[in-house]
């Protein structure tokens, strides 16, 4: 078994090693140091909306950067780094291989990333992390935004090299005695989510460079003062972006089909049903993207087609959601750290789900657009579907990364107050939007409602921050100086061994 | 897209000049009927759910071993 924290190397041959448990381990410092980055600006901006008027940020500039950064640094930074540091770890042992089918092409879209991150942080760009045109090409300042731009392409190229590397390794490298059918789900997770990321990544980086050129006057693709057309933007912004929404909730998924079973004492209730949901995810999510832009001018025939889209999730979604209650029914469940944090993720994903088929009905779309209803509701999925997945997975994959236990007081408590936080803050988000408070706004009148609720929702951040920040404590005296756990079964619930065997066989390169 | 043609024609057909619709009327309505649907399917789920994590807790006194846990595999 390779433990990184057992047996201590220099941090150099880890940061230049081309094994595949060492890239995971890059990338999950990587997505765990954006995680506190990006969760310290939220809780900034929840402090400056605790009243109207301003707080402590002095304009709203700066407040735009601060949102915009937010958001960039916790999709692209924390979500899809964490995803790539599990896939990273556990592929190439579901599906029985030394490594990644290319390590070195691995390595290089993990450094990929720090450039990235760097020049996101630096340039601290204003224009949200959509960089609608026109304000991204004619107003947003430089180099701020030729920054972010440049990080964005970054970070996609690192994307598109990781999904290739995944989807070589499952089809390819995978042992001739295991058929694609008997493939675990959460490997069937990274294929589909992998797959997803090929097709639709390379338009937003073509847009990005369109962006790119008609900032530096060169072309006008999106400049109406040139004869070209934002909404184009919008098209080839969303194209990409709705089907990442998949690329980013998948894995989530697939992390619940690996911790449920292991703590409900019981097999998936169904593997069939569980890939066919995932393979219908990622074919529906490319006929949603315009979904995002009924307010743009659309005919009513393009709404109902990207209407009935969307909706076409709900059943896959559905199927996903009953696999889960059927295998845990019948078990004997044990609520370890992360079978709390799977379970809670299921029934935010639910709710998430809820407020999503209210958003895709075109009428009602049109009055919680740009409101606070739409922030509450992404940021349901986000934190409470695929940031809780991911939780679990980090703590089920502690004692492979590690060698040692976790505290499990400490994880619960996180878990606690991430889950009422999570509550607090984003459902009630969802009301405020329907009170008519507009997004992305740094200043708001002094309405009692609107008051009392941004007072709530700073409260529940506070109580999610709180409860972040056991979680580091937790993790580095953990890692450190935490009990050795027996590694053929860390929570003693008996079945197969903790993760595969064929790891201590694997040669360390 | 067989479906969206006959939609929109007959959507059409409503908006005769001279008919009136209050349409914020009839948004909040669909909105409430959504919702209601919505919260309805929603309480059922997390109904199930939540009885589900009290009934098949490990430390529930009805709780016994699985099939899979005397095969010591799942």
């Amino acid at each position: 078994m390779t433990l990184e924290i057992q047996k201590p190397r220099p941090i150099w041959q880890i940061m230049f090693s081309t094994h595949h448990t060492d890239v995971g381990l890059l990338y999950l410092i990587t997505s765990l140091a954006a995680l506190f980055m990006g969760g310290t600006l939220a809780l900034a901006i929840r402090l400056e909306l605790f009243l109207p008027g301003s707080q402590f940020i002095s304009d709203s500039m700066t407040f735009n950067r601060m949102f915009t950064v937010h958001g960039t640094t916790l999709i692209f930074l924390f979500i899809l780094p964490f995803a790539s540091a599990v896939g990273n770890y556990l592929i190439p042992i579901m599906v029985r291989y030394k490594d990644m089918a290319y390590p070195k092409l691995n390595v290089i879209a993990y450094w990929m990333i720090p450039p990235a991150f760097a020049l996101i942080w630096l340039g601290f760009a204003d224009f949200t992390w959509n960089a609608y045109a026109p304000y991204s090409v004619t107003r947003a300042p430089g180099p701020a935004a030729d920054m972010w731009i440049l990080g964005l392409k970054l970070l996609g190229i690192s994307s598109i090299l990781g999904a290739i590397n995944f989807i070589v390794t499952i089809l390819k490298c995978k042992h001739p005695d295991l058929p694609l059918s008997k493939v675990p789900l959460l490997a069937w997770s990274y294929l589909t989510s992998s797959l997803i990321m090929l097709v639709a990544m390379p338009t937003f980086a073509a847009a990005l460079l369109m962006l790119l050129t008609d900032r530096l006057g060169l072309s006008g693709f999106f400049n109406p003062a040139m004869g070209g057309d934002p909404i184009a933007y919008q098209h080839l912004f969303w194209f990409t972006f709705h089907p990442e929404v998949y690329v980013l909730v998948i894995p989530a998924i697939g992390f619940m089909y690996d911790i449920i079973p292991r703590f409900s004492r019981k097999p998936i209730f169904s593997h069939v049903s569980g890939i066919a949901a995932f393979v219908l995810l990622s074919i529906v999510g490319f006929a949603s993207w315009a979904h995002h832009m009924y307010a743009t001018g659309m005919s009513f025939t393009e709404k109902t087609v990207f209407m009935i889209g969307t909706l076409s999730a709900v059943p896959a979604s559905a199927m996903h959601v009953f696999n889960f209650i059927a295998t845990m029914w019948g078990g004997r469940i044990k609520f370890t750290t992360p079978m709390m944090w799977a379970v809670g993720g299921i029934a935010l994903f639910f709710s998430a789900g809820a407020g999503g088929v209210v958003n895709s009905a075109m009428p009602l779309d049109f009055m919680t657009h740009d409101s606070y209803w739409v922030v509450g509701h992404f940021h349901l999925f986000v934190m409470g579907t695929i940031a809780f997945g991911s939780f679990g997975f980090l703590y089920y994959i502690f004692p492979f990364v590690t060698g040692r236990m976790y505290n499990e007081k400490l994880g619960k408590i996180h878990f606690i107050m991430s889950f009422i936080g999570t509550i607090m803050v984003f459902f009630t988000q969802h009301i405020l939007g329907l009170y008519g408070m507009p997004r992305r706004i740094f200043d708001y009148p002094p309405i009692p409602e609107w008051i009392a609720m941004n007072q709530f929702i700073t409260i529940g951040a506070m109580i999610i921050g709180i409860g972040m920040t056991i979680f580091l404590i937790n993790i580095i005296y953990s890692s450190g100086k935490g009990k050795e756990a027996n590694m053929d079964d860390p929570w003693a619930v008996g079945g197969e061994k903790y993760y595969y065997p064929y790891q201590s066989k694997t040669p360390h390169h | 897209m067989i479906m969206i043609y006959p939609i929109n024609f007959s959507l059409a057909l409503e908006d005769d000049p001279g008919k009136y619709i209050n349409r914020k009327a009839e948004v909040w309505n669909l909105f409430y009927r959504m919702m209601t649907v919505a919260f309805v399917i929603g309480s059922v789920v997390s109904g199930t759910l939540i009885w589900l994590v009290w009934r098949f807790r490990e430390s529930n006194p009805k709780a016994k071993k699985t099939k899979y846990e005397e095969q010591g595999k799942w």
